[in-house]
């Protein structure tokens, strides 16, 4: 089974790779919360999409179709029910406010993207499925935490984890063609939806007590 | 016969069982009941290691232990059996003074079992993405132990440990991505190769440099997070002085050593495939930065647990740096002194637990002077453990630090070992001051003399003798284990 030509595969999954980046991007300078969380799941939409072409045009590749599977029951439709379910359960304000405005920003993250692809040139021999996935997803992986950084909102620090999380996934399937084993797939997909579920609980936890959702108002621990 | 497996079994059928219950007595039987189970198992455990070829594997090498890991399983059963052994009068009190609802402490005898049974996966597992999950799952569930009082400062202790968690561990599944990308360009890519430790460390002369060296840093900063190596540690004060008493006990005890196990791993095989030099001078680096940073904190502070907290970072520091040194002898020391912490650390935690219950503060200006007349037999527990956490003969501490400090001088490291000194005596002065100032003189305050100045003190009083006794005389068969697992470290096969 090897109908797809191997670069048209590769230029396929380029594609979609680049297409994760301009969305993360978007999430970036977007500032609305349920905005950003439909930006997430589109994000992991293109993930899937790439597990399924490897699977697609590789031999012995069939378990990302299950990886593929999971990817689009759990990041693209059971969690952003979930976070969407608690935005307006909890009724917070759509409105993000990030520290620092958007085209700094934008600015700050067009410098990660830059520093994603020199971290990234050493290994492109080895990045078997065109050059730039790899360094998208370090890209990804430094934007993430800036966004993370960025953001004063619980619920937009837990997306801002997950797009870490889609990163990391994504260099998986870059450095190694295949992903990792199943049984490793299958523990990080557990623990994420665990994740959320303990993060939702604990924003809901915090948003009771301090009845707002704003992380810098956690600070009275020092020293 | 099967050991691995049941361990996991019991631990995590313990921790669903108690869904089930409704009393917090028959919950913290089942609790109690598990961990010697577990226990049990473990000290069958330590024979099978020992004989040749040094290995168990179980379940087509799913779960494989070695020396270390059956080291790392010990503690861990050690000091789950402890906590929860303290627990359940801990949280009566709690329940009678209306500080947490049923539904909480039900969590925490669900939880417990199941915090504990991810760390025996950590060490048992020999696939490093397994070990990974495994970790995210000992974070996730012990994050609503660190919350379970809902007070606003254990909802951001909470917050930040999950949120510092996941960044790092995010950092660390990175860095395994990148070995496991390093094995695959050797193993012709036809087939998916395994990702387990051994079998990567049977390739380690020929992984590719660069992915190692990129892998290691990746997975030093992040299951040194989760370890509570300096600089990012700024979780772990909040987190153990926020969280219940028996679970900052485990916290403390041995989720930060389980951490350090599962950097080790990564250690052991970047020392494989590069040589000595690069994984043990960063392992070195961190350890000291730990340890110097902890002094400073541990004299200013005002907090009782937040002041054990950083004499945990810096013990961590120094088993960190011990291993850094990288000679067999700081390596056993290193092993030894995991061992004594777990045993010393949760008594004093207990201690601390008894405390804020009796004065209900953590304040030292405002529990001490005069706590040994206040609640004699938890402060003297208290003053025993401290003096021994603070490295006073003839508690064994005191033998550990001296086998590392000696170990560094004689493999000539002599600045180093003088740092490691330095270090160790600030906290020394630190520790022993600050007791000083809450133990001995008159109560300030009248405090009423309540029946529950001998609530757990029998825990105490048995981790304590446990310490003595080991202290004193170590049976063969686990000095044996810790000499094995040193080899392991220090390079053996």
């Amino acid at each position: 089974m090897n109908p797809v030509q191997p670069e048209l595969a590769s230029q396929l999954i380029t594609l979609l790779a680049a297409a994760m980046l301009v969305i993360q991007l978007l999430m970036v300078v977007q500032r609305m919360l349920l905005t950003n969380i439909r930006l997430f799941a589109l994000q992991s939409l293109m993930l899937a999409g790439i597990a399924t072409i490897i699977g697609f045009s590789h031999h012995n590749a069939g378990h990302l179709y299950a990886v593929a599977g999971l990817t689009l029951a759990g990041k693209v439709f059971f969690l952003p029910w979930l976070l969407n379910r608690q935005v307006r359960r909890i009724e917070i304000e759509q409105e993000i406010n990030p520290l620092l405005n958007a085209s700094a920003s934008m600015l700050l993250c067009g410098g990660f993207t830059l520093l994603g692809y020199i971290v990234a040139r050493p290994f492109t021999s080895l990045a078997r499925l065109g050059n730039n996935t790899l360094a998208v997803a370090v890209t990804l992986l430094l934007t993430g935490f800036f966004l993370m950084i960025n953001r004063r909102k619980a619920v937009s620090q837990v997306l801002a984890l997950l797009t870490v999380e889609n990163g990391v996934m994504l260099a998986a399937v870059a450095l190694t063609t295949y992903g990792m084993p199943l049984v490793v797939e299958l523990g990080i997909f557990f623990d994420l939806m665990v994740a959320v579920m303990v993060l939702g609980l604990l924003v809901y936890r915090i948003r009771e007590t301090f009845s707002s959702m704003d992380v810098t108002e956690l600070s009275q621990l020092k020293g | 016969m099967t050991l691995l497996a049941p361990i996991l079994i019991v631990t995590t059928a313990a921790g669903l069982l108690c869904l089930l219950l409704r009393s917090g007595r028959a919950m913290a039987l089942v609790n109690v009941l598990a961990f010697t189970v577990a226990l049990g198992l473990t000290l069958r455990l330590l024979p099978a290691v020992l004989q040749p070829p040094g290995v168990v594997t179980e379940c087509k090498e799913f779960f494989r232990a070695d020396a270390l890991s059956a080291w790392m399983v010990l503690l861990i059963s050690v000091v789950s059996l402890g906590s929860a052994l303290y627990a359940g009068r801990y949280f009566r009190r709690d329940l009678e003074d209306k500080a947490v609802t049923p539904g909480r402490v039900k969590e925490f005898y669900v939880l417990t079992p199941l915090f504990s049974a991810g760390m025996f996966l950590v060490v048992l597992a020999n696939n490093l993405g397994v070990m990974w999950f495994a970790l995210e799952a000992t974070a996730l569930s012990s994050v609503l132990l660190v919350a379970m009082y809902s007070r606003k400062t254990s909802l951001e202790a909470a917050w930040k440990y999950v949120m510092l968690g996941s960044m790092g561990l995010a950092l660390a599944l990175f860095g395994t991505v990148f070995t496991y990308a390093a094995a695959i360009s050797q193993d012709s890519g036809a087939h998916l190769p395994s990702f387990n430790w051994s079998h990567l460390m049977i390739l380690a002369g020929q992984l590719d440099p660069h992915m190692i060296k990129l892998a290691f840093v990746f997975v030093l900063i992040g299951y040194g997070t989760k370890a509570g190596l300096a600089p990012m540690h700024t979780w772990l004060p909040d987190a153990h002085s926020e969280a219940p008493s028996p679970t900052s006990a485990m916290l403390s005890g041995v989720s930060l050593k389980v951490a350090l196990y599962a950097l080790l791993r990564f250690h052991i095989l970047t020392t494989a495939s590069l040589g000595t030099d690069f994984s043990q001078t960063l392992l070195l680096v961190f350890g000291l930065a730990s340890m110097v940073l902890a002094a400073p904190f541990i004299l200013v502070q005002t907090n009782l647990k937040r002041l054990l907290a950083y004499s945990s970072l810096e013990h961590v520091g120094l088993i960190c740096a011990g291993i850094g040194l990288n000679s067999p002898i700081t390596v056993f020391g290193a092993l030894l002194h995991m061992g004594y912490h777990a045993l010393t650390k949760p008594v004093l935690f207990f201690a601390a637990g008894n405390i804020h219950q009796a004065c209900h503060t953590l304040q030292m200006r405002r529990i001490g002077p005069g706590l040994l007349k206040v609640l004699p037999l938890t402060a003297l527990c208290m003053a025993l453990a401290g003096a021994a956490a603070v490295g006073l003969p003839p508690f064994g501490l005191f033998f550990s630090e001296l086998t590392v400090l000696s170990g560094g001088f004689a493999a000539g490291h002599s600045v180093i070992s003088v740092i490691l000194l330095a270090a160790i005596l600030a906290s020394f002065c630190g520790i022993l001051y600050q007791l000083t100032r809450i133990l001995p003189g008159t109560p300030k305050v009248a405090r009423e003399a309540s029946a529950r100045r001998l609530d757990g003190v029998s825990t105490m009083a048995l981790m304590l003798g446990v310490l003595l006794v080991f202290s004193i005389w170590l049976p063969a068969p686990l000095l044996d284990v810790m000499h094995q697992a040193a080899g392991i470290i220090g390079g053996a096969p």
